[in-house]
């Protein structure tokens, strides 16, 4: 069996595990890191500009070869394994959670609090925003206070933006440009935005941060050695105690070979998903629910968020296309005041071509040819706008929000592929209702101060966006996997960083919380 | 100089001559075909782009024909992913569905450009509704060649600024300050 020995054995390759390789680097530049990774590098760069081109003209997916099709999960959002993981492709948005995420047990009685103070957690924004380039501007709400500025003034705002900005803040909630991590200037080694427009599938220039650049650098540096295309399938407990001694992979070429990770410290870096799989599939002997597992809640509490849409028409003249993936945000509602029903939640605004794109007839069924056709198109796209409107809520998971193993499905080798099934606690069940009612009638007050409409009911989400959990961190062995560094409390050299060791998934996106969880578990870790 | 002169016009009038033959994976547009075709745009397209436009608008749309690749993985979404490849060819019923109309126009009376305009509509409304056409294609799909011209002009960025009449740009390059101004006028 091949042996590949290092300090630091980092499993998955996503952003979580990059950000927390770069910063152990920068703390002890003599540890040796392997990065071990499922899916392939994709590093041609020098591609990405007609691979963005063919999937704007034919579909096809910018990330060649970006997923592992037998190595999938029910219940999972989006199937791409790879170097960099789901944020070669994600769309930049870097937005906090706020204090009272951390706390919703002691200011509200709901869910559970986090082991961490918000003072701690913030100046770990603080860090993640300065890697990642945010650009921002401050929040007009004084809760929202910031240690530092953001690294880039905010995205300037499109006419389109600038447009709705001043439609939506008629309803008296204030909006400001969601902080991105996009390059208003080059930074980084990537290069600046030019608009293209398209950072939820391939940014062009690099502009929105993309982790390709950093594991290339870290790699170029000799800071890291990446093993792509190599699949952990499990995690080994040393014979006489209770610590990792060993991971064990399968590299894509040469399946009958397993080869041995050795290391002092495991970093369990692989997403929501992943993480806790890899867990539950290690068990043996002395665990036999799963490694990490003597709480039983490895794969509980799988969090994240609902939403709820709605599509708003207007009178003010807007040009969809100019920035469609920047948006608005209100924070107006991350904070409940105590006494009150509970609601929390965002409020984004989007621009839209949504009711103004070309048609074939006239409403009469008449075939329009030509001149007609413009004319008639015209007619619709230039009266008014279409406004697209979200509220991401506070949806507080079960202990039977789960992932489990699906004997079901297996992968080539046998292995049971993971299930996830996200449920609400019985108070967040009872609220659903309340809360729709409560986001339509933001959505509902927002055009009516603004002299627009509705254009259907708001609908609910059937996923839950942003998904965390599944290794909850916690100060008690009893009710959590992980303290808050992400060390597991039954071996005390496994970390699990990022994403699935949070309790509860907030009211906004959750990329930058993940990023600064695992920049504060890289300090322990490298010690 | 004057040699120049000659053939930088020898070079524009190589270009302005419709196209002779088209390759589309394994099918080929004969002359004929891509004249019909050209003669159809000035119908379905804006007069707007003049005749000159109207046959690049149908180049642009053989080239991306031309260019189709069949069982290339195509995005796989997000919130519920899953594996879809591209399928075959659009292109495939494309000469058929040409000669269909050729001789539908022949036995109204002639050439489809030259017949009056309810008559086209006439022939393209049968057409499009034998083939299943209801709306324009998100892309151009194959269910009918005239369709999928129409699609794939007007779900370009330039039918957008024409809509518009708005230099907009829609996923092209654009300096970060040009988007925050009301968008300019075409012309």
């Amino acid at each position: 069996m091949p042996v590949h020995e290092t300090d630091i054995c980092v499993i998955g390759g996503g952003i979580t595990a990059v950000m927390c390789v770069e910063k152990i680097a920068e703390i002890n530049p003599r540890l040796r890191i392997t990065v071990v990774e499922a899916g392939r590098s994709i590093f041609d760069r020098e591609n990405r500009g007609e691979y963005r081109r063919r999937a704007l003209d034919y579909g096809e997916h910018p990330w060649h070869d970006d997923f592992i099709e037998d190595q999938q999960a029910k219940g999972m959002i989006s199937m791409t394994m790879a170097v960099g993981g789901q944020a070669l492709h994600w769309g930049g948005a870097c937005n906090r959670f706020s204090r009272e995420d951390l706390r919703l047990k002691s200011m509200y009685g709901l869910a559970d609090d986090w082991p961490l103070e918000w003072g701690e957690l913030e100046r770990w924004y603080v860090d993640a925003e300065r890697r990642l380039n945010v650009a921002g501007d401050p929040s007009p709400y004084p809760d929202d206070e910031r240690s530092a500025p953001y690294p880039q003034a905010a995205m300037p705002l499109s006419f389109n933006l600038q447009v709705l900005k001043a439609w939506a803040e008629q309803s008296g909630l204030r909006f400001s440009p969601l902080p991105m991590a996009r390059n208003l200037a080059p930074f980084g080694g990537r290069g600046a935005c030019g608009m293209y427009d398209t950072c939820g599938d391939v940014c062009p220039t690099g502009a929105r941060y993309s982790p390709d650049y950093t594991y290339q650098q870290l790699v170029a540096a000799k800071r890291v050695t990446l093993h792509d295309r190599t699949l952990v399938r499990k995690l080994v407990l040393d014979p006489s105690r209770d610590t990792i001694a060993a991971a064990q992979g399968v590299h894509q070429d040469r399946p009958g070979e397993v080869m041995d990770y050795r290391a002092k410290v495991f970093v369990l870096a692989s997403g929501q998903c992943w993480s806790p799989h890899l867990l539950l599939l290690s068990a043996n002997s002395r665990f036999p629910n799963g490694l990490a597992n003597r709480s039983g809640l490895v794969g509980r509490y799988m969090n994240g968020h609902k939403f709820i849409s709605a599509m708003a028409a207007i009178d003010a003249e807007t040009f969809p296309g100019q920035n469609m993936t920047h948006s608005l945000i209100s924070r107006e509602y991350f904070r409940c005041a105590p006494g009150q029903p509970f609601v929390r939640h965002d409020t984004r605004v989007w621009e839209s071509s949504f009711g103004k794109e070309p048609r074939l007839r006239d409403e009469g069924g008449r075939l329009l040819l030509g001149d007609e056709l413009l004319n008639e198109w015209r007619g619709r796209a230039r009266k008014g706008s279409s406004v697209r409107l979200r509220t991401y809520y506070d949806s507080h998971p079960a202990a039977d929000s789960r992932l489990t193993l699906d004997p079901a499905s297996k992968n080539r080798y046998g292995d049971p592929m993971p299930a996830i099934e996200h449920r609400l606690d019985a108070a967040a069940e009872a609220r659903e209702a309340a809360t729709l009612a409560h986001c339509t009638g933001v959505f509902e007050r927002m055009v009516r101060a603004g002299n627009g409409r509705l254009l259907a009911p708001p609908t609910v989400s059937d996923y839950w966006d942003h998904p965390g959990g599944g290794c909850r961190m916690g100060a008690s062995p009893s009710t959590s996997v992980v303290d808050s560094f992400g060390r597991a409390h039954d071996h005390e050299n496994l970390f699990v960083i990022g994403a699935p060791t949070t309790p509860t998934g907030g009211v906004t996106n959750g990329t930058l919380t993940f990023v600064a969880l695992s920049l504060r578990s890289a300090t322990a870790i490298a010690s | 100089m004057e040699r120049r002169k000659a053939l930088k016009a020898l070079v524009s009038a190589a270009a302005a001559l419709p196209l002779l033959r088209v390759r589309l994976g394994a099918q080929e547009l004969s002359a004929d075909h891509v004249f019909l075709l050209r003669d159809v745009a000035a119908t379905v397209l804006p007069s707007a782009l003049g005749r000159a436009g109207q046959d690049e608008a149908v180049d642009a749309f053989l080239r991306w024909a031309r260019n189709y690749k069949e069982g290339v993985p195509l995005s796989h979404g997000y919130g519920h992913p899953r594996l879809a490849r591209s399928g075959p060819s659009p292109a495939g019923g494309y000469p058929g569905q040409i000669e269909a109309l050729r001789q539908a126009a022949q036995s109204r009376g002639g050439r489809f450009g030259a017949l009056p305009l309810e008559t086209r509509r006439a022939l393209l409304d049968d057409a499009f509704r034998a083939a299943g056409v209801r709306n324009l294609p998100g892309r151009p799909d194959g269910t009918h060649v005239v369709a999928d011209l129409m699609a794939h002009y007007f779900r370009s960025s330039a039918a957008s600024d024409l809509c518009y009449n708005a230099r907009i740009g829609r996923h092209t390059y654009r300096a970060i300050q040009v988007t925050t101004f009301r968008p300019r006028p075409l012309a």
